[in-house]
């Protein structure tokens, strides 16, 4: 663990982030990422959406702080992340992508930092903005959003070697994928839940018998 | 021993106090159960608010009850349309008996019964007159439905004229006029809704000429719609519903000659126009951008769907209240659209309705007309009603000062009440306090308003702190600058000695 969160993996966190293409590419073939961080930066994701959403000024947030459940919203969070991930993986292991599971988790994680770095910016900004300022706050999660969005196609394209064009493709399959996932997953769950309701109408039969 | 028995006192009478005020509450709470309906709102997020009561029921009032030159007056018989005169007398349409009932302003006791009138030297008499309206010149003007005419009498029931028969190129060759509901403006104008007329509202000038339709609702036809239009074949075409514009329901004038009429409107977002004298639609939507009458109208049942608003009466001040015969409610807004208070619904009880077909407003009085009960139910403002209308002319004047006494009040009834709020927040930011304006503004949700707010309190901290910011910054800078110099020094140092 110690060495998962050591000083050098950070200081190579730093490194991906400003230097995408060469970072990705040492991270599928050198260990120089690190899954515990890419996951911490998912969590704290999570949590900037929660207080952009919380503690964004009045000015720019139409959002009912009722309606907000921070830890809904992590539980979310994860397991989209996790459905893209085992979604990205299972579609590039049929498509030659060299990515390891732990690469793809390790690019999306690294990748969505920006995104959560222009909320918490984001957030900050709309605590001294006014009326007609509000572009700007518009404008950085833009920004952060449209570098996370970058970040992280560059690293799929990185850890599984391939072009631009697939990797475009692959990610639309990945989206399919992740909606399969979500079907079989219902579909699971509904005949289970059958399953169960047929055995514990069968020993209730028997034991009011 | 003293101590511990003031102690002991003062114990006694904080409880008996505790006692009072749950006392007081609980008759607070029973007297506000007395109406058999809720009083509610929506608010910024269009979620359902409930509010303290702000109209209740006086009495309602039959036509049995009801004596005229010694003789009780019977029943009405589906009655369709009151009026209120500049005397404060009530007219009512008593449609089912072919007469016009005149009420005094208590709606005590009948002042005059109009059956019949000279017409020409011959008794002519009404058939089902529908509507009716008192003009500025306290001119009564009936829509005498099933005679297809619009009687025009004095008050004493003297004929002035007889409106009938309307030609033009844009009617039928054999159109049937059946008036229906009838309004008169400052320059006796006629506007008047006909049964089966989908072209607007007829008009007709002060000579008694019909001069043109008014207000034509456009019919909106969605894309799906049009869709299956085209791809259906000319035989199903045929066999297809209409797409007809939506009749009007009710209508009324206010003092600046604008016309206010209601229409059913089944996307339950807007029922009612502000007619300008060209016809257009002048009305303001208000925040949610709907005068539709409620805004939760999902669901499966019965009791689900659109409000239909069937009659509207403007009261002064640029507020105006709609009439809902779906679920028996009353929605009152004011000009800028904002929802003021709802209240009513169906049943049996007093303060709900059967088939309400007509409100009419006298100060701070509403009645409502149910036609299938033929009786009349007085309405008067609470507290809280006459306190919000009261708030809402002084804005309408421009005296947001004056108002922002009224709204305090309201806030002390019901202090999640936004448009108060808003109002006080309003003040505030006028009169330059702009931390309290931040403060009643985001309680009364207004984002924009806040936001100004909220820039000159900002630029306000600016402005008085200015000399600190520069100081700190000037403070900073140097800082750093020495820190740089003296490190590249020691570094220099260590090169030296390496």
């Amino acid at each position: 663990m110690k060495e998962l969160f050591s000083k050098e993996k950070w200081s190579y966190f730093g490194y991906t982030l400003t230097h995408p293409m060469d970072g990705f590419y040492w991270i599928r073939h050198k260990e120089y990422g690190s899954v515990p961080i890419a996951i911490l930066m998912v969590i704290l994701f999570s949590i900037s959406f929660s207080l952009n959403r919380l503690y964004a000024s009045f000015v720019v947030n139409e959002t009912d702080p009722r309606s907000v459940n921070s830890l809904t919203e992590l539980a979310g969070v994860l397991v989209l992340f996790l459905l893209v991930c085992v979604g990205n993986w299972s579609i590039t292991c049929l498509m030659d992508g060299e990515g390891r599971f732990k690469d793809i988790i390790i690019a999306v994680g690294y990748g969505i930092t920006p995104a959560t770095v222009g909320y918490v910016l984001a957030t900050l900004l709309s605590r001294v903005i006014a009326d007609n300022e509000q572009a700007f706050y518009g404008l950085v999660i833009a920004i952060g959003i449209a570098y996370a969005v970058i970040l992280v196609l560059m690293g799929i394209m990185q850890v599984h070697n391939y072009t631009l064009g697939k990797t475009l493709i692959t990610l639309f399959l990945t989206f399919v994928a992740v909606l399969i996932i979500i079907f079989l997953a219902l579909l699971l769950f509904n005949l289970v839940s059958q399953v169960i309701t047929f055995f514990k109408s069968i020993y209730l039969e028997l034991i009011f018998r | 021993m003293r101590k511990k028995f003031l102690h002991g006192l003062s114990k006694l009478t904080a409880l008996l106090s505790v006692f009072v005020l749950v006392g007081m509450s609980f008759t607070a709470r029973v007297a506000a159960a007395d109406e058999p309906y809720d009083t509610y709102n929506y608010d910024d997020r269009e979620d359902l608010t409930y509010t303290p009561s702000a109209y209740e029921p006086i009495r309602s009032i039959a036509g049995n009850g009801l004596k005229y030159k010694g003789e009780s007056i019977g029943n009405f018989v589906t009655p369709q349309d009151i009026c209120y005169s500049d005397d404060g007398n009530l007219y009512l349409a008593d449609t089912g008996n072919n007469r016009i009932v005149v009420l005094n302003n208590g709606m005590t006791e009948v002042v005059n019964i109009i059956d019949s009138f000279d017409n020409n030297g011959v008794k002519d008499s009404f058939k089902s007159p529908y509507g009716v309206c008192i003009s500025e010149k306290g001119q009564l003007y009936v829509a005498d439905s099933q005679n297809h005419r619009i009687v025009v009498l004095e008050k004493d029931g003297t004929l002035v004229r007889i409106v009938e028969n309307p030609v033009s190129q844009s009617l039928d060759a054999g159109y049937v006029f059946v008036p229906l509901k009838v309004t008169v403006d400052y320059a006796d104008r006629i506007y008047c809704i006909a049964q089966n007329m989908f072209e607007g509202i007829m008009v007709f000038e002060t000579n008694g000429e019909f001069s043109g339709f008014f207000g034509t609702i456009d019919v909106k036809i969605t894309l799906w719609e049009k869709f299956w239009k085209r791809i259906a074949t000319k035989e199903e075409r045929s066999k297809q519903q209409l797409y007809i514009p939506t009749e009007f329901t009710g209508i009324d004038v206010d003092a600046d000659g604008f016309i206010y009429a209601t229409n059913i409107d089944s996307a339950g977002v807007q029922a009612v126009r502000r007619l300008n004298p060209r016809g257009e639609d002048v009305i303001k939507k208000g925040e949610n951008k709907n005068v539709g009458g409620d805004l939760w109208v999902n669901g499966q049942s019965q009791y689900a769907g659109a409000s239909q608003i069937t009659d509207v009466v403007y009261r002064n001040k640029g507020i105006y209240t709609l009439l809902d015969r779906k679920r028996g409610r009353i929605f009152t807004y004011d000009h800028e659209g904002n929802l003021l208070y709802i209240f009513g619904g169906l049943g049996t009880q007093l303060g709900t309705f059967n088939t309400p077909v007509a409100i009419e407003a006298s100060g701070d009085t509403l009645v409502v007309l149910d036609a299938y009960r033929a009786e009349l139910t007085v309405f008067n403002a609470t507290q809280y009603g006459s306190l919000i209308n009261d708030a809402i002319a002084l804005r309408y004047d421009g005296d947001e000062t004056l108002a922002v006494e009224k709204w305090r009040e309201v806030l002390r009834l019901d202090e999640n009440n936004e448009l108060a709020n808003t109002g006080i927040g309003k003040a505030y930011l006028t009169a330059g306090d702009n931390k309290n304006a931040m403060k009643y503004l985001k309680l009364g949700m207004d984002a924009e308003y806040y936001s100004i707010a909220f820039r000159r309190y900002r630029n306000q901290v600016l402005a008085d702190n200015l000399s600190y910011i520069l100081t700190g910054a000037a403070v900073i800078i140097i800082a750093v600058v020495v820190f740089v110099r003296v490190r590249n020094k020691k570094h220099g140092k260590g090169g030296e000695k390496a």
